[in-house]
């Protein structure tokens, strides 16, 4: 698994910012934040669908990281677990956000549709429009489609696809056994191939 | 034991060798069917990783400005929740409480039985006294002598007296 730790050609090793934060060093939970805050922000947004939302949790997950480092014991990397807080934050938002019933539809495919194509706050891209239309139409249907998945299942396939984590670091950080990752990865696979056969067939 | 399941993930994620490998594509009651649905669950993970990889954090030092923010703040709340609780914290907590209402329960016990330790062996011995002074006379009894035994759980005494000359009409063991 490549994380931003690998990328950050950084010299100080993760361990010695963890110890410094246990010993109430901000600055260093402060590079640690700056380590992982892009993929942690890029796994959740994957999981809500909502930037704001994604945001919210991401903070959340921080601050409880902080408030929990004293327990960190160094048997794990610690991008493993923070993933953990991160999906415990998550599903349980997720969970909760079922219970109210808003899981209708996802908020920023909502937004999407909101926009005047006029406004000049639509950002630039280099796509033509029709392409980028294309995209952004490719990229909700896969959105819905996760969203129709429980959040235990989004977790693992997500994990596993995007971030190309191993079994046992899915595992961990989803507090269950690797069985139940193979499996959950089994049906989540299952789902998304009969929701979106005909997008990656005909992309 | 593996799951089929399990073992299909594992399959189609290139983690089944040797034997284990083997032995699962033999067991498969249509290779070729086995092996498009592969290729198609390849396809479907290339789809998720490229289109939704790139989901950048705008702002992100606004993000960490943020929750440097939050840390500060949630410090300082817990260090105000400290020093309120600090105030209203006295020595008389319920623990201790309980405890020296049992210390003092001890000592009175204590105090009780010493009492009454101390006051009957004080009227045996006022009696056995009286009983000397008064009714044993040396001029009349000179070889008098009287013993007392004394069983307290079963709350018998004997009087035992020998040599006396005289006893007294008016005398009588109570």
């Amino acid at each position: 698994m490549q994380t931003e730790a690998t990328l950050a050609q950084s010299d100080v090793s993760e361990l010695d910012l963890v110890k410094r934060c246990q010993a109430g060093d901000t600055e260093a939970f402060d590079e640690l934040v700056t380590r992982y805050r892009t993929r942690v922000f890029g796994m959740i947004y994957n999981m809500v669908h909502s930037e704001q939302d994604a945001w919210d949790l991401a903070q959340d997950s921080f601050l409880k990281a902080w408030k929990s480092i004293g327990r960190f014991r160094g048997q794990s990397s610690f991008y493993t677990w923070i993933y953990r807080i991160v999906m415990n934050v998550t599903i349980d938002w997720l969970r909760k956000k079922k219970i109210k019933g808003g899981d209708a539809e996802f908020d920023d495919a909502i937004q999407l549709r909101e926009i005047d194509p006029a406004s000049k706050t639509v950002p630039k891209t280099e796509a033509l429009p029709h392409q980028a239309m294309e995209r952004d139409e490719i990229r909700a249907r896969i959105e819905k489609a996760i969203g129709q998945l429980s959040p235990e299942h989004r977790a693992v396939i997500l994990m596993k696809e995007i971030d190309e984590m191993q079994y046992h670091e899915i595992a961990e950080a989803l507090g269950c056994s690797i069985g139940t990752v193979m499996s959950r990865l089994f049906y989540a696979r299952k789902k998304l191939q009969g929701l979106l056969r005909d997008v990656y067939e005909n992309v | 034991m593996k799951t089929f399941e399990e073992k299909w993930t594992a399959w189609l994620d290139g983690q089944l060798s040797g034997r284990e490998l083997s032995e699962f594509e033999a067991s498969l009651p249509d290779k070729a069917a086995a092996q498009a649905e592969k290729a198609e669950a390849k396809k479907l993970g290339e789809l998720l990783k490229r289109e939704l990889s790139a989901h950048p954090l705008k702002n992100e030092e606004f993000f960490s400005h943020q929750l440097r923010e939050r840390i500060v703040q949630e410090s300082g709340e817990q260090r105000r929740g400290r020093a309120r609780r600090s105030p209203t914290s006295s020595w008389w907590t319920i623990p201790r409480l309980l405890w020296a209402g049992t210390a003092s329960l001890a000592v009175f016990l204590i105090c009780t039985v010493f009492v009454m330790h101390q006051e009957r062996p004080a009227e045996e011995s006022q009696y056995l006294t009286q009983i000397l002074n008064a009714r044993v006379d040396p001029v009349v009894s000179p070889n008098a002598t009287v013993s007392i035994f004394e069983v307290k759980q079963d709350r018998v005494t004997v009087l035992w007296t020998e040599g006396l000359q005289t006893l007294p009409a008016d005398y009588a063991a109570k």
